[in-house]
């Protein structure tokens, strides 16, 4: 197991300390690593050590777990997650004697040859480099002095005199723009410092390629790219392409993929029946306030507490759906309290992952170990939300969809609108119905007002069956939320705890018991350190690949100490200035030279920073789920573009549902256009996801999702070869090669790759594809049934007057297409 | 998965003779970012290569199979002692009188051993020397979602890692073109329970390592079979000219990545073939058929047990079968005949064939519910049934270094409680990697800061005294 060992001392080295500041040593059998690891060593003795950066994650990995936070696990009553108690006296002396190693215990325990005295202790598994034990000592040598967590204090740019020129602008240099070449210049200094530089532009296709995908998600149209290359070379080309993206509404969809992972939106309960609910129009909520672009503050109080704010509109309360995405039980022989129980902890869980990026799940049943979290702190954030009405959805139904309540109908802004002008109508109808004593009316006008009368019923009618109905947040009376011991719902010895955030972060003001629109409105207060560097994190991760701060679901002391500590500065500080501005935040990453840097590797890149964590190249990694989904709709002309509304339901394996129960349920695919929706509008059902959502890493939506796992699998495969969506989109674009691409197989692959590809095939490509399709034409050609079967593949109709045989053999190549590694990556 | 992490990774199971064969395609050749995915192997050599987790879903009553009480013969319909309840979680029997119900089964002792077993599962009882009874398992959790969520994760909060997953992440599987994690259920008994599929889930373990379930209607493993009208001499040549087409890329973008798919593509490949032969049991001689009790693939328990045999045998580390009929709230006797007609011949069947074959040394066969039931009636249905149970249940093991004949661990009178030797979910966890040779201390995975185990943060512990 020695290697083993190894290698993982290099991946956890990986992991929370980023190569160049990494002071562990590997074994020699690493040694590509190593060369860069010795390199920064040295420059890490000559400077001064940083507690944050160089020891923290030592201390914080090794030590904290019993001498950290957590009061009830503390040994020997240190800790060394505070500069008071590492230097605290103890029966034997002072852990930490600054200045003297010599006298500081915590070296000769570190060192001793003795099992029984050695710390950490040996059982744990833990065991420090003697790179870390030397740093340890030089640190003490250097007067042991703390830092407080990087990530609680807020945010300010390292240099004041810019920061003071942030806002207004340099003259002459828009604030975007600036903003961009900040990024630049931060990113190319630690390039330079590491004697690397940033690497060509890439080149245009895969610019607009990538732009495409990152922004909205689909692939570019033909006439897109042709329209792209056809423009000037300049920059302007460039920010006007993506101010057209960034415009369209694709944009929100995308970007709602991501953030509803994060809030775990799904469109079923969870638990036991895993019936469905009524929540889509949250989802569409999601997508329509990034396309406004509403500002990130607001968009956090109304999900948190819409329907605390004066007068709330409909989209506001919508938007307390929020509230109610956790996963919820009517299983007879549920315990209400113990539900209760499970219900509060999971909104902290999700609320803590979502905007504080903390990992606080172990604090409800003891202080957190590695951050100052306490148990308490747990309770307090639950009970923020104890007014958030529970009590009715114990009397779920089994039905599809089950109910939920507190619900409400909602229809589309335009329908409420129409619905509204026809109610006014109908009222004024019904009013001059009722002629006045003595009154003459003409019968032919009363006759006509009645026939208007019923087609303004009628019409209402049909929008109200429009409605959509939807879980929302109703404020009730709050109960009482204890500090349960070791999370045991059943132990009332707790205390009663009042809404507050965690003690150790600046709290929240207010006359009276604070709420859920307090703790929205405290999340972005100038003072809040976390969520500004939460949310760019994973911006900068959506569009980078990799996040600045490797752990984008944890930036506590556990959490990784940031490749570019003053790049993520420089973000926090601009996305506050901006004024929460999240599509200017988008479009200042993707302007920078940085973004627009060519993907491709070189031997020496991939042996230096093989996680590309320096940025000295873009990231190029496998789309999501949804988007592989999107794109060969897209190619195929079979996509649907319409803007929100009831899930949809595509093709599935049948009996995939079996396992369900209360009530059983057969699945029913769409048979309308609805079916060819976009992957954000899929059903998604916790217990069962989509099987091609589930191939390809889109999660269940259970917990808090910041960063889904990219895997390589045979299932993946399978779906994309045999998925009956991707086999009717490959005969849908067979039709268009067929019709669109040209006279002969030659140019008719040109146009399939040109389509699907954004590029020409090169010319083995061409015979590789020519000689697929005549070996399959050759098949169908003497076996036309089998060619009928295959285009009997999806409810898409078959063009009547295309030959069957050319078609299942253009399908054929459509197949390998559409199961190229090339169409399924953003480069 | 960048090409020197791989490189690594290769070295190192090049290098690590652990008595583990050779690592299969599957677990080698994916991606996924950090170079600690791979099959770790195992800590020290274990006896067992492979588990069969025979999953009684909804909760079978152990007072009706291996835990026999007398006192409660006696007790049957008087008031339950409050003692017992006070303070108790409860489930349906919320606010209702609680009564005692006697056992509805005679029990008798079987074998060398002298096990007491029930009368309703015979077949389980005529392999009393080879199974070790664990009387005094006991659970977190009520309700069934959350307790199979504990039973397969070892945690209630969703989406963890499941134990077949963990046991993959450690020993990778030894199959070349079959899943190391293959989830079978059936149903037959009262109204099916559900069965989320994150109870085979990976939760922050590489999603390779997630279970795959497979079916006996329509396609066997979701898209498994090439579409309509295509044969499988054209579906080669298609993964030929993707190959081919990838393999072009790659000269340019040198991609490692595409290697990999490359490799996935060739699996999904040799799936279509070996997973409908997997699943085709016409080449069963004629007695073992009948010793199961199939007549084929119908997708009944004993169909999936002798499939549960046959992915043993291919080299699939962990097999999860789920007989999804044991929520007996009501009408107990009946449907207990009909679980026990279903699944005792094949549970016993299933141990006697590894025996035979002498694959039984090295597989570990579980059998049991995700809790137990109340010795208190519940009158749910015509005739008397039992509540959710969680403070003390029954299950047994076999084979892969288990002790055959031994019973472990007691509840009181009532078997409500248990009183000695008590055995929670984790410590069946421990005991369970203990045997596939994995200490469950040291087998850890980084999520959200901490080393995180399938065993929790609570202590765990092996079950030394059922082993061999």
């Amino acid at each position: 197991m020695a290697l083993r060992t190894n290698l993982d001392r290099v991946s956890k080295s990986s992991t929370r300390n980023p190569i160049h500041q990494d002071i562990q040593v590997a074994d020699g059998s690493l040694a590509p690593i190593l060369v860069v690891l010795l390199s920064c060593c040295c420059a890490a003795a000559q400077d001064a050590i940083q507690f944050n950066r160089h020891i923290r994650p030592i201390l914080s990995d090794n030590c904290f777990k019993c001498h950290g936070p957590d009061e009830h696990q503390r040994k020997a009553k240190l800790r060394f997650d505070t500069e008071g108690g590492a230097r605290a006296e103890l029966k034997h002396g002072r852990a930490i004697v600054p200045g003297t190693p010599e006298q500081s215990l915590m070296m000769s325990r570190l060192t001793a040859d003795d099992a029984e005295e050695r710390m950490p202790p040996p059982e744990t598994g833990k065991e420090l480099t003697p790179a870390q034990i030397r740093l340890i000592r030089d640190w003490i040598k250097q007067g042991a002095k703390y830092q407080e967590h990087w990530a609680y204090v807020p945010p300010k740019p390292a240099n004041t005199t810019v920061a003071k020129d942030v806002r207004p602008g340099l003259p002459g240099i828009p604030r975007l723009k600036w903003a961009s070449n900040e990024i630049d210049r931060l990113i190319q200094a630690r390039l330079e410092s590491e004697g690397l530089k940033l690497s060509p532009k890439a080149d245009r296709i895969t610019l607009i390629r990538r732009l495409s995908f990152d922004l909205t998600g689909l692939p570019p149209s033909t006439k897109e790219v042709d329209d792209y290359f056809m423009s000037d070379r300049s920059t302007k080309a460039y920010e006007k392409f993506v101010d057209r993206l960034l415009q369209s509404q694709h944009y929100g969809e995308r970007m709602a993929i991501y953030w509803l992972d994060l809030v775990r939106y799904a469109d079923t309960v969870g638990y036991h029946g895993d019936q469905d609910h009524a929540i889509s129009p949250f989802r569409d909520y999601v997508i329509k306030a990034f396309n406004d672009n509403m500002p990130f503050d607001q968009f956090t109080r109304e999900q948190l507490a819409g329907d605390l704010l004066p007068n709330p509109t409909i989209n506001q309360r919508v938007a307390t759906g929020y509230n109610r995405l956790l996963q919820t039980s009517h299983e007879g022989g549920v315990q209400k309290k113990e539900y209760l129980a499970k219900y509060s902890a999971d909104r902290v869980r999700n609320f803590s992952g979502v905007w504080l990026g903390a990992t606080m799940g172990c604090a409800e049943c003891h202080d957190h170990k590695y951050d100052p979290f306490t148990q308490k702190d747990f309770y307090s954030l639950a009970a923020f939300f104890a007014d958030v009405d529970d009590n009715r959805t114990f009397r779920g139904t089994n039905s599809l969809p089950t109910k939920r309540e507190p619900e409400m109908r909602v229809l589309s802004e335009k329908d409420a609108a129409s619905l509204a002008q026809l109610k006014a109508r109908q009222k004024q109808l019904k009013k001059k119905k009722l002629p006045k004593p003595g009154e003459q009316i003409e019968e032919e006008d009363l006759k006509s007002r009645e026939q208007e009368l019923k087609k303004v019923e009628a019409e209402i009618r049909r929008l109200k069956a429009k409605e959509e109905r939807t879980m929302v947040t109703v404020s009730i009376k709050p109960r009482d939320i204890r500090v349960l011991k070791r999370g045991d719902w059943m132990d009332t010895s707790g205390e009663v705890v009042q809404p507050a955030v965690p003690k150790f972060l600046k709290g929240i003001q207010t006359k009276g018991r604070a709420t859920r629109l307090d703790l929205a409105k405290w999340l972005t207060s100038p003072n809040n350190p976390l969520t500004a560097r939460v949310f760019m994190n994973r911006l900068w991760y959506l569009f980078f690949g990799v996040g600045l701060s490797k752990n984008l679901d944890d930036l506590g002391s556990q959490g990784e100490w940031p490749t570019h500590p003053q790049l993520l500065e420089h973000l926090a500080v601009q996305f506050m200035a901006s004024g929460w501005n999240v599509r200017e935040m988008v479009k200042m990453l993707v302007m920078t030279k940085t973004y627009k840097q060519s993907s491709l590797d070189s031997p020496r890149l991939r042996e230096l920073d093989p996680e590309n964590r320096l940025f000295a190249k873009q990231s190029r990694f496998r789309l999501p789920a949804e988007m592989i989904r999107d794109n060969v709709l897209a190619v195929s002309g079979l996509l649907n573009r319409k803007f929100g509304g009831k899930p949809a339901r595509p093709y599935q394996p049948a009996g995939y549902y079996r396992p369900l129960n209360f009530p059983r349920r057969t699945y029913k695919p769409d048979t309308n256009i609805n079916q060819y929706r976009r992957g954000v509008y899929i059903h998604w059902q916790r217990q069962f996801l989509h099987p091609m959502l589930r191939a390809f890493d889109a999660p269940s939506r259970e917990e808090c999702t910041a960063q889904r796992p990219s895997s390589n699998t045979p299932l993946a495969a399978l779906t994309t070869l045999n998925d009956p969506t991707f086999v009717e989109a490959a005969r849908a674009f067979a039709a268009r090669i067929l019709e669109e691409g040209g006279k002969n197989v030659a140019e008719k692959i040109r146009w399939a790759w040109r389509e699907a590809l954004s590029r020409p095939p090169s010319e083995s490509e061409q015979k590789i594809a020519a000689n697929l399709y005549q070996t399959n034409h050759a098949v169908y050609a003497k076996d036309t049934a089998a060619a009928e079967k295959l285009l009997k593949v999806g409810m898409a109709p078959v063009p009547s007057e295309i030959n069957r045989t050319e078609l299942a053999a253009w399908t054929a190549v459509s197949r390998a297409v559409f199961n190229l590694n090339e169409i399924i990556t953003r480069n | 998965m960048d090409a020197l992490n791989e490189i690594n990774r290769r070295t190192f199971l090049s290098r690590t003779s652990l008595g583990l064969g050779a690592v299969a395609l599957g677990s080698l050749m994916s991606s996924e970012a950090a170079p600690s995915t791979g099959p770790m192997g195992p800590h020290f050599h274990g006896k067992a290569k492979r588990v069969i987790f025979l999953c009684m879903a909804g909760g079978p009553s152990h007072l009706e199979t291996f835990d026999f009480k007398p006192k409660l013969k006696e007790m049957d319909g008087k008031p339950m002692p409050v003692s017992y309840t006070k303070g108790q979680p409860i489930a349906q029997l919320q606010g209702q009188r609680l009564r005692c119900l006697g056992p509805q089964f005679e029990f008798h002792r079987h074998g060398k051993s002298g096990q007491q077993i029930a009368d309703i599962i015979p077949h389980i009882a005529s392999i009393a020397d080879d199974i070790a009874i664990i009387r005094s398992m006991h659970t977190d959790q009520i309700n069934h979602d959350p307790a199979h969520t504990v039973m397969n994760t070892g945690i209630s909060i969703s989406g963890r890692p499941s134990m077949g997953a963990w046991v993959n992440y450690g020993l990778g599987s030894d199959s070349t073109d079959l899943p190391g994690f293959v989830v079978l259920e059936s149903e037959g008994g009262r109204n099916p329970q559900p069965i989320a599929s994150r109870q085979w889930g990976t939760g922050f373990l590489p999603r390779r390592y997630q279970g795959v379930q497979f079916f006996s209607k329509g396609d066997p493993v979701h898209y498994v079979k090439p579409p309509a009208g295509v044969n499988l001499v054209q579906q080669r040549g298609l993964v030929d000219a993707v190959r081919s087409l990838n393999q072009i890329r790659n000269q340019s973008v040198l991609n490692p990545e595409i290697e990999t798919r490359i490799a996935q593509y060739e699996l999904a490949f040799r799936m279509q073939t070996s997973v409908p032969d997997l699943m085709d049991l016409s080449d069963e001689p004629q007695h073992i058929l009948e010793m199961y009790g199939t007549k084929g693939a119908d997708g009944s328990f004993a169909a999936n047990c002798l499939l549960a045999r046959r992915l043993a045998e291919r080299g699939v580390r962990f097999i999860h079968l789920y007989h999804r009929g044991w929520d007996h709230h009501g009408d107990l006797v009946p449907y207990m005949n009909t679980c026990c007609r279903l699944c005792d011949g094949p549970s016993a069947a299933l141990v006697r064939d590894l025996k035979q074959r002498g694959m039984l040394d090295d597989t570990l066969v579980v059998w049991g519910g995700e809790f137990g039931r109340t010795p208190m009636f519940q009158g749910k249905g015509k005739k008397p049934g039992r509540d959710h149970h969680m403070r003390a249940f029954s299950m047994w093991l076999a084979g892969g270094g288990i002790k055959g004949g031994v019973t472990y661990g007691t509840t009181d009178d009532l078997g409500y409680f248990v009183t000695e030797n008590k055995v929670h979910i984790r410590d069946l966890h421990a005991t369970m990697l203990h045997l596939l040779g994995i200490n469950h201390q040291h087998f850890t995975h980084k999520f959200q800061g901490l080393d995180y185990r399938l065993t929790g943060v609570e202590e765990a512990r092996v079950v030394n005294e059922i082993l061999v």
